[in-house]
C-alpha cells in the first residue's frame, strides 16, 4: 500500500476540454517527494523550451503535499508551479488555507493544467468526476464574491482556489487564492491562471488519504502539539518593540529560538513582528533607503501588534493547524470582516512607503486580496513610485495627477485600484517595479528593488546576510520563505542532520557580515530542507519550532512507510534544488543574471540607523553557495549529468 | 502544431517517457470495499445515504458497490434492513436504527483545535463553531453542526491526532 501519496495527479487540457489520469511511479515520490518536488520533475520534463509563460505550452500545478491528510501537523499548505512570467523561470508560490486536502480527496496529489481556453471556465471535481464549467458570469469578480458563490452553487462546502481582475488582467504580479483571500501570491502565477482564462477551480472530494502507521503519524503529532500550546503570559504589542531595540543596541546577537517566535505567532500571527523588525533593521524602509531613524517606535505605533489584535474577532488556522498565526478582523470600511494582514503586507504598504495609516493598511490589503495581486510586489512597486516621484522621474502628470510623496495613504489607495485595474498609470505599474522602469527609463531602474523581476520581501539582508544570499540564489528569486541565518538557527537542524553546524548562543554580530563557508552550508542546508518542506506540504512557522520539536522527518517515515534518514531527505532536497536550478537554465535564465541592487547588499552602507555601515561580499556568498550545492562556482550550473545538453565540468 | 504534455505529440525524450505512466481509469490507494450480497431486495435505502455515491442499482434489483468510489464509512451497512451488505473484512453488517447511530463527542480542553476532522468528514456535517460558542482565547472550535446528517462513520475520531472525538449513540449521552 502506498502511504501519504494518492499516486496520481490529474492532467487538464483547457484547449480541447479533456482530462487525463496519470499514475506516477511509486520511484518519483521516493526521488522528490510530492508537492514542489512532483511539480518540478514534471514540469521540468514537459514544459518545452522556450515556451512562453502566458500561452499553452505552460504547465500551471497546483499540488497538495505528501504529509497534507495524514495526521500530521501544519501541513496544510498547498503550492502552485508554473514557468513564471515575472522572473521567467521556475516559479512558485505557496499558500495555507483548507485546498491542500481538497486536492488529495479528489484522488489527486496534484491537478495540472495546460492550454489556453477560449471562454473563461472553472473546473469542478465533484465525486472523482472533473468537469470543465462556463465561468463566463463569473470574469471580473472579485475573489471573496466568486468563491462565496461557487461554494453556494457546489453544495455549500467546496474548497475553492480563485483568480481575481488581477490574475485575469495578466497583472504579473498576481497571484491565486483560497479560504477569502489567503494568497499564492508570488512569481506571477494568477497571470498565467488568467492567460489561460481559468477563474477557479472547484473541489468537492471526499476520498480518503491512505497512511501508512496513522497511529504513529499521531502519535508523533501529539508530541508536537505540547509544544505549540505552551504558551506563557506575554508583554504587550508595543512593549515588544523595545525588545527589538536592545537586540539592535547590543553588540552581540543571541541564536534565536523559535520557540519564542512560536509564542509571538500564537498570540497575534505575523504581525507581533511589525515594529520589533523596523526595530532590529529587518524591515526595510522608504523603498529600502530609509531605517529605524526614519520610521521609529512612535510613527510605527499605529501598526503595533495590538493595533491588529484588539480587532481581531478569531483566530484563522489552516487546514491541520494547532497554532493558528492567522484571524479575522473587523472593519469598519465596506468589507467587514476581512483577513488580518500579514506582517509582509503591513510593512510592504506600511514603512516601506512610510505610511502610517492602520486603516489604509486594512482597505489596501483586502483590495489586494480581493484583487488576487501580491501585498509584497503591489507595495514594493508603489514604493519605487514614490521614489520616482521624489527623484522627479515621475511627475504628476505621468501619475494622473496623484501627489505620490511617501506616507500618502489615499494617493496609494487611489493608485492600488489603478493598478487593479490596469488605468492609467496603474497599467504601467501592474506589472511590478522592473517592468515599470524598463518603460520609464531615465535612471528608474535603480530605484526598483527586486531579485530577477521580483519585488524584494520585507527582511532586509544588510540586517541578516542569510536573506540576500537566497534572494539571490534561489531558482524563484527574492523570497523570504527559504532561509536566512536567523531561519538556519531556528530550524536547529543539526539537532537531527549530522554533519551541519551548531551555531554558538551568543556571537558577536560582526560575524554574520563574513561570507565565510559556514554561510555557504547553512543556506544550502535551509534550501535543502525548505523543499523537503514543500514537498510535504509542511508550513514554515512550524518548522521554527526547531528540528527537535517537529517530527519532520519521522512524520515522513511514519506516513510513507519509508525508513530514511534526516540526511537522506535533506539530499532529496538537494535534488529538488538542481531540478529547478536546471529548470531556469533550461529556459534561459542564467544564474548569474539575477542582478544585485547596490542598495540592498549596502553598496554604499547606509550612514545611519540599525544597518548604517554594513556591507556584504554578495558575490562571494553566492558562488559559495553554488559550490555547496555541487554547482559550478562561477556559472551557478548544475553539472552535466542533470543538464544533458551541457558540457560537464 | 499545439504540444500537449500528456499526448506524446510533442518530440523529445519526455513524450515516450510520459506514455508509459499512463494507466486507464482511476486507481486507489486502498483495495478494500463494502460489497452487497445476493440478500438484497433493492430497497435503495442505501444509495441515498452514500455520501460517495458508490451505489447504483434498479428498485427492487441488486445493488452494487463501486469499490473504486467506496471510502468504507459503512453508513450502508447500518441502514440496510435486510442485512445485505458485507464489509471489507467480509464480515456482514449489523442493521442499527438510525437514531442510535454513534455521533462525535468533542473534548473542546484537549482539542487544538486544527480542522482535521471538519476536512475529514464525508458528509460535511462538523464546522467551525460562531464565536459565541467560544471557550479559550479566540480560537474557533469544532462542533457538530448538522447533526442529522451524521453518517456516524467515526472518520472525525480517527483522524484526530489528539484523540480528542468520542464517538457515541445518543441513547448513552442523553
Ligand atoms: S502557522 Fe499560520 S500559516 Fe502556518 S499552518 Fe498555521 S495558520 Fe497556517
Ligand atoms: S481533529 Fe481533533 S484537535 Fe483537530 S479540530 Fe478536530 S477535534 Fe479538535
Ligand atoms: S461520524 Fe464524524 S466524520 Fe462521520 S459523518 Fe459524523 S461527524 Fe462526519
Amino acid at each position: 500500500m502506498n502511504g501519504g501519496y494518492m499516486g496520481k495527479i490529474l492532467w487538464v487540457d483547457l484547449t480541447v476540454n479533456e482530462f487525463r489520469e496519470e499514475a506516477i511511479p511509486a520511484e518519483i515520490y521516493e526521488k522528490y517527494l510530492s508537492g514542489t518536488g512532483l511539480a518540478a520533475w514534471l514540469l521540468s520534463e514537459r514544459i518545452p523550451t522556450g515556451a512562453d509563460p502566458l500561452g499553452p505550452e505552460n504547465i500551471l500545478a497546483f499540488v497538495s503535499g505528501l504529509l497534507t491528510g495524514t495526521g500530521s501537523l501544519f501541513t496544510g499548505r498547498w503550492m502552485v508551479a508554473g514557468k513564471s512570467p515575472l522572473t521567467g523561470g521556475w516559479g512558485d508560490a505557496n499558500c495555507g488555507g483548507t485546498l491542500s486536502p481538497a486536492i488529495k480527496r479528489c484522488g489527486f496529489d496534484g491537478i495540472f493544467f495546460t492550454g489556453v481556453s477560449e471562454k473563461p471556465v472553472y473546473l469542478l471535481i465533484d465525486h472523482g468526476r472533473p468537469e470543465l464549467k462556463d465561468a463566463g458570469h463569473l470574469w471580473g469578480k472579485d475573489t471573496a464574491e466568486t468563491e462565496e458563490y461557487l461554494i453556494a452553487e457546489s453544495g455549500g462546502h467546496a474548497r475553492v482556489a480563485v483568480i481575481g481582475p488581477a490574475g485575469e488582467n495578466l497583472s504579473l504580479i498576481s497571484g491565486i487564492c483560497n479560504d477569502r483571500g489567503r494568497i499564492a501570491a508570488r512569481s506571477g502565477l494568477g497571470a498565467v491562471m488568467g492567460s489561460k482564462r481559468l477563474k477557479a477551480m472547484v473541489l468537492n472530494g471526499k476520498k480518503r488519504i491512505p497512511v501508512y502507521q496513522r497511529a504513529e503519524v499521531q502519535r508523533l503529532s501529539r508530541q508536537c502539539n505540547k509544544w505549540v500550546q505552551l504558551q506563557p503570559p506575554f508583554i504587550s504589542g508595543p512593549m515588544a518593540a523595545y525588545v527589538g531595540t536592545i537586540m539592535r543596541i547590543l553588540p552581540t546577537q543571541m541564536a534565536m529560538e523559535g520557540m519564542v517566535y512560536k509564542i509571538l505567532l500564537k498570540k497575534w500571527g505575523t504581525v507581533s513582528m511589525n515594529q520589533m523588525s523596523v526595530e532590529i533593521g529587518d524591515a526595510p524602509v522608504m523603498n529600502w533607503k530609509g531605517s529605524n531613524r526614519d520610521w521609529g517606535i512612535r510613527k510605527s505605533l499605529s501598526v503595533n501588534p495590538d493595533a491588529f489584535k484588539s480587532r481581531e474577532k478569531v483566530k484563522y488556522h489552516c487546514y491541520s493547524c494547532p497554532l493558528g498565526c492567522g484571524g479575522v478582523c473587523v472593519t469598519k470600511g465596506p468589507y467587514g470582516d476581512v483577513h488580518k494582514p500579514e506582517y509582509e503586507s503591513v510593512l510592504a504598504l506600511g514603512g516601506l512607503c512610510m505610511n502610517g495609516d492602520l486603516e489604509s493598511i486594512f482597505t489596501m490589503n483586502e483590495m489586494l486580496n480581493r484583487a488576487g495581486m501580491d501585498t509584497i510586489s503591489a507595495g514594493g512597486t508603489i514604493a519605487f513610485a514614490m521614489e520616482c516621484y521624489e527623484q522627479g522621474i515621475l511627475t504628476r502628470e505621468d501619475l494622473d495627477g496623484l501627489d505620490l510623496t511617501w506616507g500618502n495613504a489615499a494617493a496609494m489607495i487611489t493608485l492600488v485600484e489603478k493598478m487593479i485595474k490596469r488605468e492609467g498609470v496603474g497599467d504601467l505599474l501592474a506589472d511590478g517595479s522592473l517592468a515599470a522602469a524598463r518603460k520609464i527609463g531615465k535612471g528608474a531602474e535603480s530605484y526598483a528593488v527586486h531579485a530577477g523581476g521580483q519585488e524584494l520581501p520585507m527582511h532586509d539582508g544588510r540586517n541578516d546576510p542569510g536573506f540576500n544570499v537566497h534572494y539571490y540564489v534561489e531558482a524563484a528569486p527574492g523570497r523570504h520563505t527559504i532561509g536566512a541565518q536567523l531561519y538556519y538557527e531556528m530550524f536547529q537542524l543539526w539537532k537531527r542532520v549530522s554533519g551541519l553546524p551548531r551555531p554558538p548562543l551568543f556571537y558577536h554580530k560582526d560575524r554574520k557580515y563574513v561570507a565565510d563557508e559556514e554561510k555557504a552550508v547553512m543556506a544550502a542546508a535551509c534550501s535543502r530542507f525548505m523543499n523537503v518542506a514543500n514537498g510535504a506540504g509542511l508550513c514554515m512557522f512550524g518548522l521554527f519550532l526547531g528540528a527537535a520539536r517537529i517530527p519532520a522527518f519521522a512524520w515522513l517515515n511514519a506516513a510513507t512507510g519509508w525508513r530514511r534518514t534526516p540526511e537522506e531527505y535533506m539530499a532529496i532536497g538537494a535534488a529538488i534544488q538542481t531540478l529547478k536550478q536546471s529548470f531556469n537554465i533550461k529556459h534561459g535564465v542564467e544564474p548569474r543574471s539575477f542582478q544585485v541592487v547596490d542598495r540592498v547588499v549596502g553598496r554604499p552602507p547606509q550612514n545611519r540607523g540599525a544597518n548604517k555601515g554594513r556591507t556584504m561580499d554578495i558575490e562571494k556568498m553566492r558562488s559559495d553557495y553554488w559550490r555547496q550545492c555541487g554547482w559550478d562556482p562561477k556559472t551557478g550550473h548544475p553539472d552535466g549529468e542533470v543538464t544533458p545538453s551541457r558540457p560537464s565540468h | 502544431m499545439r504540444s500537449s504534455p500528456f499526448k506524446g505529440e510533442v518530440g523529445g525524450g519526455w513524450a515516450n517517457l510520459t506514455e508509459q505512466y499512463f494507466i486507464p481509469g482511476p486507481q486507489r490507494g486502498y483495495d478494500m470495499s463494502y460489497r452487497i450480497t445476493e440478500t438484497c431486495n433493492g430497497c435503495g435505502a442505501c444509495v441515498k445515504l452514500c455520501p460517495v455515491g458508490a451505489i447504483t442499482g434498479e428498485k427492487k434489483n441488486l445493488h452494487l458497490i463501486d469499490s473504486l468510489l467506496c471510502i468504507d464509512c459503512g453508513a450502508c451497512g447500518r441502514i440496510c434492513p435486510v442485512t445485505a451488505v458485507k464489509d471489507s473484512f467480509g464480515i456482514v453488517c449489523e442493521r442499527i436504527k438510525r437514531n442510535a447511530w454513534e455521533k462525535p463527542q468533542i473534548d473542546l480542553k484537549t482539542c487544538m483545535p486544527c480542522g482535521i476532522c471538519i476536512e475529514t468528514c464525508p458528509v460535511n456535517c462538523l464546522a467551525f463553531a460562531e464565536p459565541v460558542l467560544l471557550v479559550r482565547e479566540l480560537h474557533a472550535y469544532p462542533f457538530l453542526k448538522e447533526d442529522k446528517r451524521c453518517i456516524g462513520c467515526g472518520f472525525c475520531a480517527s483522524e484526530c491526532p489528539v484523540h480528542a472525538i468520542t464517538m457515541s449513540s445518543p441513547s448513552v449521552t442523553d
